[in-house]
This record gives structure tokens, sequence and C-alpha cells, in this order.
């Protein structure tokens, strides 16, 4: 019992890091019915971005974070100006250039930062806490604390503030949204930035927990993918359920199968999309015709 | 069909006569050239053909690799044995990959191909049969009698060989009807699905034709290079293969392969700042889809306006009355009698609203029924409902008799209903004559088997399809538009392609949704004797109308709906006297007024 809390505790904190990029994936995949398959990059930006002010510049944890934040949704900002041509024409093209940017920034990530990757020490003391037995530490408590703070404003932007509604007009009907002054064009923007800016979080939250690399977006990216599809593509509290249980899957199938973390979770998520299309809470898009 | 010019028997020469002057090197990386190239040509079909996003076919690539290693190394098989079950397994894996495509939204195809691809890294890098990091060595090269086939220059001629071969094959799959299928899948699925095309079939079948092409190619590779390791069939890899199909052109099987070839030899120049290599593949790769979303190959268009030469202008838009279209379908026509179609009691929930409830309506053979409505009273709901793209929430529809009420929108198709849409959906880039051929051929999935069992045969039913389909275009007044592409058409002339399209498929009922919407007064006229002479040709027509003068000289009963309910049935004078259909039209008298 001890052992299956632990696991989940374990699987929980990486979980939420999972939905955080999950949640990424989903706001522009809801807004545009577009799969930003330079996602995953920009999560490493986001980390790398956050380890250079953090252990570089020596700036603090928090101010690095909110830094990389700023820089990294400029970029996501940067990436759907360039891609915007091909908004209304094909979504088709407009994913194959988001998988050219996903090139450009891991090799650009190479040129800049070296292909072997920093580890990264936590941010804060990492006291383990004892409770019943099962024992968690504070960077996991402050991961999964963070990542619920930006949930949460997340919903509330999109739910409470005139803004976030006009996004979600923009999404439903574009045509509409734009004859009532909503400036699709900006909302799609607000959609990459905001989703880049949430990747910059989960960069730099997974950081201390993993090794920052160029190459490490490909494994976060791909469960962020699987955890968004499972939750349903597109819906904010599906992405966070799927990214939890993503976390929770590779913590229990860690051990023997944990060099077959990927495989684990390409079968899982395949069987998942085969038995269930739209995910456990149905998808939320843009455009069904 | 295919249009052969003079550039590329000239380039295919070239190919033959270039050993001559590589040296040994150079040899070798043209080689590699021409594997990378077939495996371009399959994503080529897959991706620039189906139009799905498939990032495994590095890995369908390495999985054919692996399979011919492991077989001649470990379990020494000759490599001729083990080729066709390295490339089996290649195409395994790419139904695997393509499997979800039975049941899910195309871009998820994207997704799980992703995930296919780092799950097949990871076990090539993890597991102990396929040698771990290190990878595998010492394979056999392929044994030829009377050649040494570990010499690069004769292992040329081999590569140049299966190219040509699988791109022949590609080719004539591209250029038939197959390809055609795929094509009109990737402009329009829904479109596709009225045409009686079983979209998740042809989306596999897409992945398999990937799969076998970089099946071809990883045996070669194997049996060349004599040594696989997991990075050459890493992401990086798939990128690579990437930026060639796009940077070439996807859409065109030789642009494909001349992009490997010419990033295979820039990679080789580029050599030198490796770092910087990747980084040129994803700048180009963005620019392509950007600026020019065609590729190099969709660049010749423009080379050829530079130079001069004219391309084909297009015919003014003129509309011409239709000539007499044949007699459709003479055995289920108008002396049949009875019902063609019977909407009963359907009703059609989203959510919480209500879009159709307890709608029952009856179409006779032979007739022309309109319905009417104001907007958002339900009208094209019932036809998604009727044609399959919607299960309603409720009620029955029968088709001559036969309740069709759960079938999907390809299995009406082939039960003789075609139909239009709103905002017309035409295969954008197939020609006119192709968009017909598409609706013409109701060929079951599997007589695709003819391609692998008697591929002339596919040659001589492509011809009496094309017969057939110039035929109708010249009824419909459209052949002298017959190569054009679709979208190039005026506005008018779309809409009449559109009819003709789903007259095409021996529709006996057909159904039109706003078919003089944006037509001028003239275009209007053909449209009018376009359908008298369709019903004439004993196909019962039912169509959304919001032009009263249409609808009232055309039809012989009219349904009106109104807020989803049928409100008003019957001729058009009872219709347009019904005290219903006057106020839901133009709103209830006033209290006052009642008096008068």
């Amino acid at each position: 019992m001890i052992w299956f809390l632990q696991t989940a505790v374990g699987g929980l904190s990486i979980g939420a890091v999972y939905a955080l990029v999950a949640l990424g994936f989903s706001i522009v995949y809801r807004t545009m019915g577009l799969v930003n398959f330079a996602h995953a990059d920009v999560v490493m930006i986001g980390a790398y971005v956050t380890v250079t002010f953090f252990l570089t510049a020596r700036l603090p944890f928090g101010v690095a974070l909110v830094l990389a934040v700023v820089l990294t949704g400029a970029l996501g900002v940067g990436i759907e100006r360039v891609l915007r041509p091909l908004e209304s024409r094909d979504l088709n093209l407009m994913l194959i250039g988001t998988i050219g940017f996903g090139i450009v920034l891991e090799s650009v990530a190479i040129l800049v930062w070296g292909s072997t990757g920093t580890a990264v020490p936590a941010p804060i003391p990492n006291v383990p806490l004892h409770a019943g037995g099962v024992v968690v530490t504070t960077y996991q408590l402050l991961i999964v604390a963070v990542s619920a703070v930006v949930m949460g404003m997340l919903y509330l932007f999109l739910d409470r503030t005139k803004v976030g509604t006009a996004m979600q007009a923009a999404a439903m009907d574009r045509v509409a949204a734009t004859a009532m002054g909503v400036n699709v064009g900006a909302s799609n923007a607000l959609a990459f930035g905001i989703g880049s800016a949430i990747a910059a979080v989960a960069g730099a939250m997974v950081g201390p927990l993993l090794y920052v690399s160029p190459g490490m977006g490909a494994s976060i990216g791909i469960k962020g993918f699987a955890a968004a599809i499972l939750g349903g593509f597109g819906n904010i509290p599906g992405a966070i359920a799927g990214g939890l249980i993503f976390g929770l899957i590779e913590s229990f199938s860690s051990g023997q199968l944990s060099a077959y973390s990927d495989l684990v979770t390409f079968v899982v998520f395949a069987a998942a999309m085969v038995l269930r299309p739209t995910g456990i809470f149905g998808e939320r898009t843009a455009d069904r015709a | 069909m295919i249009r052969i010019g003079i550039v590329r028997p000239l380039a295919v020469a070239a190919l033959f006569a270039a050993p001559i002057f590589m040296d040994r090197y150079t040899a070798h990386v043209a080689v590699l050239a021409l594997i990378f190239a077939i495996v371009a040509v399959g994503l080529s079909l897959v991706m620039g053909f189906a139009g799905q996003v498939n990032l495994a076919q590095a890995a369908f690539f390495g999985a054919a690799a692996y399979s011919a290693s492991i077989l001649t190394t470990q379990q020494h098989w000759s490599p001729w044995a083990a080729a066709p079950v390295a490339i089996l397994v290649a195409t395994a894996m790419a139904v695997v990959c393509g499997l979800p495509a039975l049941r899910v939204q195309s871009h998820y195809l994207g997704i799980v191909s992703l995930g296919l691809a780092v799950a097949f890294s990871s076990l090539l890098t993890n597991a102990r049969f396929t040698g771990g990091a290190s990878g595998l060595f010492g394979i056999p090269p392929i044994e030829l009698p009377g050649v040494d086939m570990t010499d690069d220059y004769n292992f040329y001629y081999l590569a140049l060989t299966a190219l040509l071969a699988v791109g022949a094959f590609a080719l004539f799959v591209a250029n038939t009807t197959l390809g055609r299928r795929l094509e009109a899948m990737r402009d329009d699925t829904v479109a596709a699905a009225a045409c009686g095309i079983e979209i998740p079939y042809y989306r596999l079948t897409a992945f398999v034709l990937a799969g076998l092409c970089a099946g071809v190619a990883g045996v070669l590779y194997a049996h060349f290079v004599r040594y696989v390791s997991p990075d050459t069939f890493s992401l990086n890899a798939m990128f690579l293969l990437l930026a060639m199909v796009i940077i070439g052109g996807q859409d065109s099987i030789w642009a494909s392969a001349v992009g490997a070839i010419l990033l295979i030899a820039a990679r080789n120049l580029l050599s030198g700042i490796q770092a910087y290599q990747q980084l040129v593949y994803g700048a180009l790769i963005v620019a392509t889809v950007v600026f020019a979303p065609r590729g190099l190959g969709g660049t010749t268009d423009l080379v050829a306006r530079r130079l001069g030469i004219r391309l084909p202008r297009l015919p003014l838009p003129i509309p011409r009355p239709a000539a007499p279209l044949p007699q459709a379908v003479p055995a289920r026509g108008r002396a049949a009698g009875g019902t063609a179609l019977e909407v009963v009691a359907v009703g059609k929930r989203f959510r919480g609203l209500n879009a159709l409830s307890d709608v029952t309506l009856e179409v006779a053979v032979g007739e022309i029924h309109g319905i009417i409505g104001p907007n958002g009273s339900g009208k094209t709901t019932l036809f998604n409902v009727v044609s399959g793209i919607y299960r309603p929430s409720g009620g029955k529809v029968r088709l001559r008799g036969r309740d069709v009420t759960r079938r999907r929108s390809h299995q009406l198709a082939r039960l003789g209903m075609g139909r239009t849409f709103q905002n017309l959906r035409l295969f954008r880039r197939l020609t006119v004559l192709e968009n017909v051929m598409v609706a013409l051929d109701r060929d079951p999935v599997w007589e695709h088997l003819r391609y692998v069992v008697a591929p002339w045969s596919v040659w001589s039913l492509e011809r009496r399809r094309r017969a057939r389909g110039l035929d109708l275009l010249r009824r419909m007044g459209l052949d002298e538009v017959a190569d054009v592409a679709a979208v190039n058409l005026p506005y008018g002339r779309q809409r009449q392609l559109e009819i003709a399209r789903a007259v095409g498929g021996d529709a006996d009922l057909l159904l039109l949704d706003e078919p003089a919407a944006g037509l001028n007064a003239a275009e209007m006229e053909v449209l009018k004797s376009t359908i008298r002479q369709v019903r004439d040709a004993g196909v019962t027509v039912v169509l959304i109308e919001h032009n009263m003068g249409l609808v009232m000289s055309l039809c012989e009963r009219i349904t009106v709906l109104a807020h989803g309910r049928v409100i008003a049935s019957g001729s058009p004078v009872d219709v347009s006297t019904d005290q219903a259909v006057v106020e839901a039209y133009l709103g209830a008298a006033f209290e006052g007024s009642k008096a008068v």
C-alpha cells in the first residue's frame, strides 16, 4: 500500500508537468483546430531559457521562470505570425510548418546550448516530508502547486475575462466572431502565446526532475500529446486528467520497463484512441463541418 | 493521362549514365540518394496524395532494414529470402500505425505516427536483438550471380532499377482510380464519402503504400551499407525525409524523388557544417510551406510563365444549356413507380438543441421535390441526416422502401444517392474530368487488388471510365473545361460540376442543397434545364432552395420546414397560400389586423 502511494506521488508530480504540456497543445487545438507539432520543442526552449537565467545569470528561480514565460510566449506568437498566411488556406500545411519550426528550435538549442544537456538543481531546498510512511519532497509539492495555479489562471482567463470569451467565440465560429469585432488573427496569436507560455512553465518545472537537453522535447512532447488526446483533444479538464494519467502510467511502469516508457505510452494511447477516439471527456475543437 | 514530355526521359537517361562521372565516394552517396528517393516516393503517396500526415516513414524504413539484418545475420537466411519478409514487416508496421485511422480524425494520425516513431527508436536502442545503440554489423551483401554486389557502381544500378520500378508503380497508382480516390479524400473527406469512398480504408491503404516503399528501400539499405544503427532511423532521419518531400513537392512523385536526391547531395556538400544542417532543413520546410506550398515541383509553372511558355487558358464562362442526359437508370426509373425516399418521424438533437423533430416526408419516384423554410429551419440538417453524414436521434429513413437509417454516407452513395453541398465541396485540386471520374468509380475497395494481380485491367477500366466521364461532361456542357482544376473554374461552373458529380455515380436520387445560390439569371436557366433533364433521365430530385421562383416553377411538391418541424407540404399553390407558411416567412399578422 505504501509502495502504491509512493509510486502515485511520483506519478502525480511528473503528471502535473505532462498536464501543463497537454494544456498548451489543447489551447491551440481548440482555438484553431491545429495540432502544434512545435510545442514539444517550445517546452524544451522554455526549460533552457529558465536554466540560462537561473544558473548562468544567477537570477532567482522565480524571476528566471517569469522571464522564460515572457520570452517563450513571444516565441509562440512569432511562430503563429510566420505561419499565419496558411491559417485559412491549409491546416495540413500549417501543421507541417509547425514540424519545421520544431526542427529549427531543436537545432538552435544544439547550436546555442550544445547537444550534451545540463543537470539542474532544485530551486528550493528539496526536503523530504514524511506523511504516513509516504515520502513527498518539497519540490514535488511545488510542481503540483505551480501547475494548479497555472491551470486555475487559465480557467479564469478563458471563462471570466472578455478576451478569453472572445477567444472561445473565435474558436467556435471564425466568421461570426469576426463580424462581432473579434480579431481572429490576434486570438490565434494569443492562443499560441499562452500555449507557449504554459510550455515554458512546464519546461522550467520539469528541468530539475529530468535532464535538460535539446532532445527532451520528443519524449515529454509525445506524452503531452497523448495526454491531450486521452482526455479529449481541446478539452481543458481532459488535458489535466490525461496528463495525470500518463504520469501515473509512467510511474507504475518504471523499473524493468523504464527504458520502454515511450513504447508503453504509445501502446496505451494508440489503444485508447482505437477504443474511444474522442477521448475520455470528448473532443472540443474549432471547426467540424 | 500521364504526360511524359521530354525532361523526364532525359532525367532517367542521365541517371543511367551518371556513374561514369562519379568517383567511388560519389557513387556511394548516389546509391544512398536513390534509396532515400524510394522512401520519399512512399511518403509522397501518403502525404501528398492521400493528405495523411505520416511521421513514422523512417520507422517503417528502419523496420525493414532491421528485419533484413536480423534474418540474415542471426537466422542466416539468404538476403533474397529475407527481403520479402522484411518488406512485409515494414508494411505490417504501417498497418498498425494506420489502424487508428479506421476510427479517428486524420490529424490524429500525425500524432500516432510520431508516437510510433519515438517508440520504435526507444525499442531499437534498448532491445538486445537489435544490437542496442551500437546496431548490427556484418550484414551480407545481396547475391547476384556473376555480379559483385559489394561494388558501389553495381549496387547503383540495382538501386536505380528499384527506384524506377517503385516510381513507375507509384505513378501508375497516382494516375489511376486508387490515386484519384486518395486525392479526393485529401481534398474533401465529406464529399469523397458522398461519392461512395470508404474513407477509413483509404487512409489505411495510403499507409500500406508508404510502408511498401519504405520496405523496399530498407532492404536495399541494409545490404548496401551492411550496418544498421538506431541513428539512421531516428526522428532526425524522419525530419530529413519530410524536408525532402516538402521541399521537392509532396503532390508529385517525381518532385519528391528529386527532392530526396537534392537533399542527400546537399547533406554531403554541407557535411562540414553538420550542426547547421538541421537548422537549414527546418527553415526550408517552414519557408516552403509558407511561400511555395507545392515545393520545387510547383515552381515549374512559374518558371514556364517566366520563359513565356503559354499555359492553357480558361475558356470564358459562358453557360451552355446541357445536352440530354442518357437514361440514367431506366430499370429504376419513373416507370417503376412507388416512393424514392421516405423520411419517417426523424429527429436530430445537438446537445440541448432540437434541430429536427418529428420530420416526415415522402418523395415519389421521378418527382422534383422542394424543401423550403427560413434560415435555420433544419433543411441542411435534414439532408445531412438523409445522406448519412449525421445519425438521426430518432425516426427512420427509407430509400425505395429499404430502411437505410443508420447507413453511412459512402454506403448510401452506393445505393444510388447523390448529393451536392450548400457551400461547394469539390475536389479542388483534381480536374473537372477527374472530379466526375471519382463519382463514376463505384468499384469496391477489394477491386484494388487488380493493381497487384492484373495491372493491365486497371488501364482498360480507366479508359472506359474516362470515356463515360467525358460523355457526361459533354452532356452537362463542361467538356471544354475537362482538364481544368476544379478550383480554377468560375463559380457557376463549379455548381454545375457538383451536380454532374452527384449524378455521375448512377444516382437515382439526387439531393441538391441550394443549387441556385450565387448564380446569375443566365446560369439559373441552365440550372433549371439541367435539373429537368436529370429528372427526365429517371432521377428523383430533392432540392433545398431559397429562390422561390425556381422552387415554384420546378417542383411538383414542396415541404416547408420551420424550427425543425414540417409546417406544410403539398403542391406549390397549396403551400404558397398556407397560413402557417406565410407566418413563418413574414411573421404573424398583427393582433389588430386579425379582426379585419
